[in-house]
């Protein structure tokens, strides 16, 4: 069973103090798979990554590379490599030494190295910029340098700690699909830390939502986007709209008690819940006829967003925003009404 | 091209009041003091406008000045080292602790400035003697049989002579340790370097540039401090800074003084082209 696996982290737990940052964490990681931890920030996905390459130590737990017990040894012992938000190059050698350095130091002789050097480079297109200094290449080529230093020493893992969050925008999207193909082509092992969706979306062979030192969820990511486990992981991924509403013995209000227009097709549990829907669900007035949830609110401002417009409503103290291609023929301040299918919805307590 | 040159007159200007301070205040007596050192000294006098090589030939040939000369250079090597290896570690120390640590640690380092240089030998005369707070730790500690003194010793005045220019030299590695992203020590290790060959390949050429500075810098300072090693040192430690006092004080032998003096410029001076010729090519690694 353990030859099957990268890497497996079994019940690993951290503490910072009396601040526990990862708790109780398992994952295994098949050979070839790519596996993004996403959580906002403090979720404990880069204290989790930081102790399979050894830069924190475990309080409990274990972690396996190939089925062999890891985490006692130091970070130079592991048969890992890190690409680091920063790039972490040396600033003091060129490139092609900073690709070199982990082949030295795992005593890979000079025919071989050379070529390795040749291929990680080529790899990631930067043949031609073996004598330049970090100082001399952009941010992207920078990220792109220390993707083929950690790549030439072929590790059993790759750990990728948040590599693209400080490029731009574009840069970033470029980088993601480069990143993205080379592991279609490399079919290199990698844990992959973001909190940005749209990366762990595109890139990653399963998702784990982390949140407050927990992996709350671990799936491919189309099952996270929609068949998400839990409250958190609905709320995380994506966007959607919250209703907090009341269900008092007849009638459905809102949290202030105040009676809304809302029609459900299955009635809720009495008490307080929450009914979450994503806004590309929401239909709107014409379209929302005969839709089985249903919604009278106010339109109280419009937003254009190029592609589409997004309504934002109230009814009472509820607040909804619906996205529509193209205006609906209503102005701020209309009644209109909000439909949804049953299936679109999640509920909350 | 245009952009660049007005680039550089910017830098000029604001260059000047500085340059402008330095020259007057430290060009113009250092020439003085260079025409001084080629002149009479007959009798009593202190001095007599002329020319003569007299005072630099006695510099040569006197065993005195010539052991003085050699005592200097030698103590201020020996103490720069120790300094710069102290202060590298001091530095080194303070750059790895969590930030908690490090406003203690500063104050710590800085405590020696805040105490002027005759309060601080003051204090040595508390530690050294056979009554002092060391002799007293040694013996209690059992490792020594009796009581010592390490008063008026070289060692004394090597000691002393560290604990004046550790502060400088402390501060000057530990901006040098500041401009190094921590994440390159994590880096090495995780490409498989263990640590010393972390510190060889990474932390060493990242910060010998500062390690240069900062020993030129303890050097510039040994060798011309005066008060710490006569205070501490053997009637015998005869430096350079010594002689010049005696020289111009005791003896009225102004151009010998000077010429004394000029000696320990062109040492400064030395040090200075020799670190520069050591500093690679390429000084900063912007990253």
């Amino acid at each position: 069973m353990t030859e099957r696996t990268a890497l497996e982290l079994e019940s690993v737990r951290r503490c910072f103090g009396s601040v526990v940052a990862v708790d109780d964490v398992s994952l295994s990681v098949a050979p070839g798979e790519f596996v993004t931890l996403l959580g906002p920030s403090g979720s404990g996905k880069t204290s989790t990554l930081r102790l399979i390459g050894g830069f924190e130590e475990l309080d409990a737990g274990a972690i396996r590379i190939k089925g062999e017990r890891i985490d006692h040894l130091p970070p130079y012992r592991r048969d890992t490599a890190t690409i680091f938000q920063s790039g972490a190059l040396f600033p003091h050698k060129t490139v092609a030494e900073n690709v070199a350095y982990g082949l030295r130091m795992r005593k890979v002789e000079r025919p071989e190295r050379d070529e390795r050097i040749r291929q990680a480079l080529e790899i990631v297109r930067l043949q031609g910029y073996e004598d330049r200094y970090p100082s001399q290449l952009s941010g992207g080529q920078k990220q792109r340098v220390a993707l083929a230093r950690s790549l030439a020493v072929r590790p059993a893992i790759l750990l990728f700690d948040e590599p693209l969050s400080a490029l731009d925008l574009s840069l970033r999207l470029q980088l993601r699909g480069e990143i993205k193909r080379l592991h279609d082509e490399l079919k290199f092992s990698a844990i992959y830390v973001t909190h940005d969706q749209g990366e762990a979306m595109a890139m990653s062979s399963r998702v784990a939502v982390m949140n407050k030192g927990r992996i709350e969820q671990i799936d491919r990511p189309e099952k996270i986007f929609h068949g998400p486990a839990n409250e958190f992981v609905f709320t995380f991924i994506g966007e959607s709209c919250c209703l907090p509403v009341r269900r008092g013995a007849s009638e459905v209000t809102d949290r202030n008690g105040q009676a809304v227009a809302l029609i459900l097709q299955n009635s809720l549990p009495e008490g307080d819940s929450r009914l979450y829907i994503r806004p590309s669900r929401l239909k709107l007035a014409a379209e929302a006829q005969g839709l089985p949830n249903r919604l009278t609110a106010t339109i109280h401002f419009i937003e254009f967003l190029g592609d589409m417009h997004r309504y934002h409503l109230k009814a009472g103290a509820l607040e909804v925003f619906a996205d529509h291609a193209g205006p609906i023929g209503h102005d701020v301040g209309a009644l209109i009404d909000v439909g949804w299918r049953s299936e679109d919805m999640k509920v909350f307590r | 091209m245009t952009a660049q040159r007005r680039k550089q007159r910017t830098a000029l200007l604001l260059l000047l009041p500085a340059l402008v301070i330095v020259l007057i205040f430290f060009g113009l007596p250092t020439i003085f003091m260079a025409r001084m050192s080629f002149n009479l000294h007959p009798d009593q006098r202190l001095f007599v406008p002329g020319f003569t090589f007299e005072h630099y030939g006695a510099l040569l040939s006197n065993p005195v000045f010539t052991g003085a000369i050699w005592t200097t250079v030698k103590l201020a090597v020996m103490a720069s080292i120790a300094t710069v290896v102290i202060g590298y570690a001091f530095a080194l120390i303070v750059w790895l602790k969590p930030p908690r640590w490090r406003l203690l640690l500063i104050g710590v380092a800085l405590c020696p400035l805040l105490i002027s240089e005759i309060a601080i030998i003051f204090g040595w005369w508390m530690f050294f003697p056979k009554n002092g707070l060391l002799s007293y730790a040694l013996l209690s500690l059992g490792l020594v049989n009796d009581k010592i003194s390490l008063m008026y010793t070289e060692f004394a005045a090597f000691v002393g002579l560290i604990y004046v220019t550790l502060p400088y030299c402390f501060f000057i590695l530990l901006s040098i340790f500041d401009g190094i992203d921590r994440r390159l020590i994590e880096a090495s290790g995780d490409l498989g370097a263990p640590p010393l060959t972390t510190f060889r390949e990474v932390l060493l050429p990242l910060t010998w540039t500062g390690l240069l500075v900062a020993f030129s810098q303890s050097f510039i300072w040994t060798m011309g401090t005066y008060a710490t090693p006569s205070a501490l040192g053997p009637d015998t430690l005869w430096t350079v800074g010594y002689l010049i006092q005696e020289q111009m004080l005791g003896k009225h032998n102004w151009p010998l003084a000077a010429a004394l003096s000029m000696v320990l410029v062109l040492g400064v001076a030395a040090v200075m082209v020799l670190t520069r010729s050591l500093m690679p090519k390429r000084a900063s690694y912007h990253v």
